[in-house]
């Protein structure tokens, strides 16, 4: 397979960083691809030895990776002539894999990657304040238009996701645009908050829509703090999930995502 | 404007139009490549317009661009999809790679190239166009400078040829053009935003704000829809 060029690509088959033996690592990679797109139904994955050098895994790892990946549901491999891996696009199996990646982090680790996505994306607001031209703007409003009328989960995903690469562009920074689509690559490995309560939909696309006013007004301050505060309460939800997922486990007390 | 500050203007203008103007001609060269293969063999999905040779363009002693093309306009009724024959410098080598984005709209990557304004304008007017500073996502990756001319054949709009030039590129080659200590300056594009700067503070990326003061004398820039503005006292560096 000729491995596409684009930068969002370039980061589903960067080395997996900490070199770790871990198939469940390209297990999740291969999955938070789909969940985006990036990986589309049907595509042929690159073969063993090109992908196991790409993601600088050892070729066992990744054939463990790629048999987990076919029990999921989410490879598919023929054999002989034209024969290869193939990816299956499945919501379903999207969904699960998500559950349980909740489940294994803590709620440190939640934090964490709020707090970095919060760092990056509320950088990218204030300099897109200052450096966002009208074009970029109609466009940053021309993504959330599509994601309030995205009609499946892993549509609003990849629309939302494009939101904050595009806030990135604004800035006019190649790095924060590139830290933007790795973070991506994380966040789409945990659950989308409104697949479990829809309306959260709309308290999204209200808070971009928000930053955008505050943008177009090149209010840099008010941008930054939108931008923060948003990502806040997101990192709050993903939190309670978390602790919502442990309660039902146990049978103890519902909690709701507020 | 005095005669020496009327003079840097110029020069500074003029040095930056030829930049501009040699790179148009690689732009040129790819579009007769375009054209006299459309012209010759039509367009057809799967077959390539541009002769293989095109890319070594790329090649040529001082070429600026660092990747150039044709990126076909799509027609849906007659089986023709997003397409593009689009060669760039590898940045890590020096070999030519092809440019082979991700056109599946339903990907997080999605190169949606028709809503760029590289491929619109010269659409929409049939005229050339620069656009930049600005990143290019989900394409190159890179912070770029793309000029692109319209491909017409037979009154019908094709697509667009064009080259990239990455910022960083046009604004080493500028500023050892204009030797050493050149007059404080912004050059400005059509949308106001910073091309090329000598002024610390206004930096390459941002968006002029109205009414900076300290910047007077704008002078439009032949061929290019940009104005270089000089720096009222005319040093680099104030304490």
């Amino acid at each position: 397979m000729q491995l596409l060029s684009g930068d969002a690509r370039r980061a589903v088959f960067a080395p997996l960083d900490d070199g770790a033996l871990r198939s469940e690592a390209v297990v999740r990679r291969v999955g938070s691809a789909v969940a985006l797109g990036l990986l589309g139904d049907g595509e042929q994955l690159p073969s063993e030895t090109d992908l196991a050098t790409m993601l600088n895994v050892s070729t066992v790892t990744l054939r463990e990776a790629l048999a987990e990946l076919r029990k999921l549901g989410l490879v598919e491999t023929r054999r002989g002539r034209g024969g290869g891996s193939f990816v299956r696009s499945r919501d379903d199996v999207l969904a699960e894999l998500a559950d349980a990646r909740l489940a294994e982090l803590g709620t440190t680790d939640l934090r964490e990657l709020g707090d970095v996505h919060g760092a990056v994306a509320a950088a990218a607001a204030r300099l897109a304040a200052s450096r966002a031209s009208r074009t970029e703007i109609a466009r940053l409003r021309d993504i959330v238009d599509r994601l309030a009328s995205a009609g499946s989960v892993t549509g609003q995903r990849r629309t939302d996701g494009r939101y904050y690469i595009e806030l990135a562009a604004c800035a006019q920074s190649v790095r924060l645009t590139m830290q933007e689509m790795d973070l991506h690559l994380e966040l789409s490995q945990l659950p989308w908050p409104p697949e479990v309560a829809p309306s959260l939909l709309d308290v999204i696309v209200a808070g971009h829509r928000a930053v955008i006013d505050a943008i177009e007004d090149r209010d840099a301050a008010r941008a930054r703090a939108l931008t923060e505060s948003h990502i806040e309460t997101r990192t709050l939800w993903a939190i309670e999930l978390r602790l919502q997922r442990l309660g039902d486990a146990s049978g103890g007390a519902e909690r709701q995502v507020s | 404007m005095n005669d020496r500050r009327t003079a840097d203007a110029a020069r500074i203008g003029a040095a930056v139009s030829r930049v501009v103007e040699r790179v148009f001609e690689t732009v040129a060269r790819v579009h007769d490549a375009a054209l006299g293969s459309v012209a010759r063999d039509g367009l057809e999905s799967g077959r390539a317009v541009l002769p293989g040779g095109t890319r070594e363009l790329l090649r040529d002693p001082g070429q600026l661009a660092v990747g150039l093309g044709l990126v076909v306009a799509p027609r849906p009724r007659e089986g023709l999809p997003l397409r593009l024959e689009w060669w760039q410098v590898d940045p890590d080598g020096g070999s030519l790679r092809t440019l082979e984005p991700d056109l599946r709209p339903s990907s997080l990557g999605y190169y949606d190239y028709t809503a760029t304004e590289w491929f619109d304008v010269p659409r929409r007017t049939g005229r050339r166009h620069v656009v930049g500073p600005y990143v290019d996502v989900h394409g190159t990756g890179r912070y770029l400078l793309t000029l692109t001319t319209p491909v017409v054949a037979e009154g019908e709009f094709v697509g667009v040829t064009g080259a990239d030039v990455p910022v960083r590129r046009f604004e080493t080659h500028l500023l050892q053009a204009l030797g050493s200590r050149p007059a404080a300056f912004v050059l400005v594009n059509d949308e106001g935003r910073v091309v090329l700067s000598t002024v610390p503070h206004h930096l390459v990326g941002s968006l002029l704000p109205d009414g900076a003061g300290e910047l007077v004398d704008g002078a439009p820039v032949d061929g290019v829809p940009w104005r270089v503005f000089l720096a009222r006292d005319g040093r680099p560096l104030q304490g």
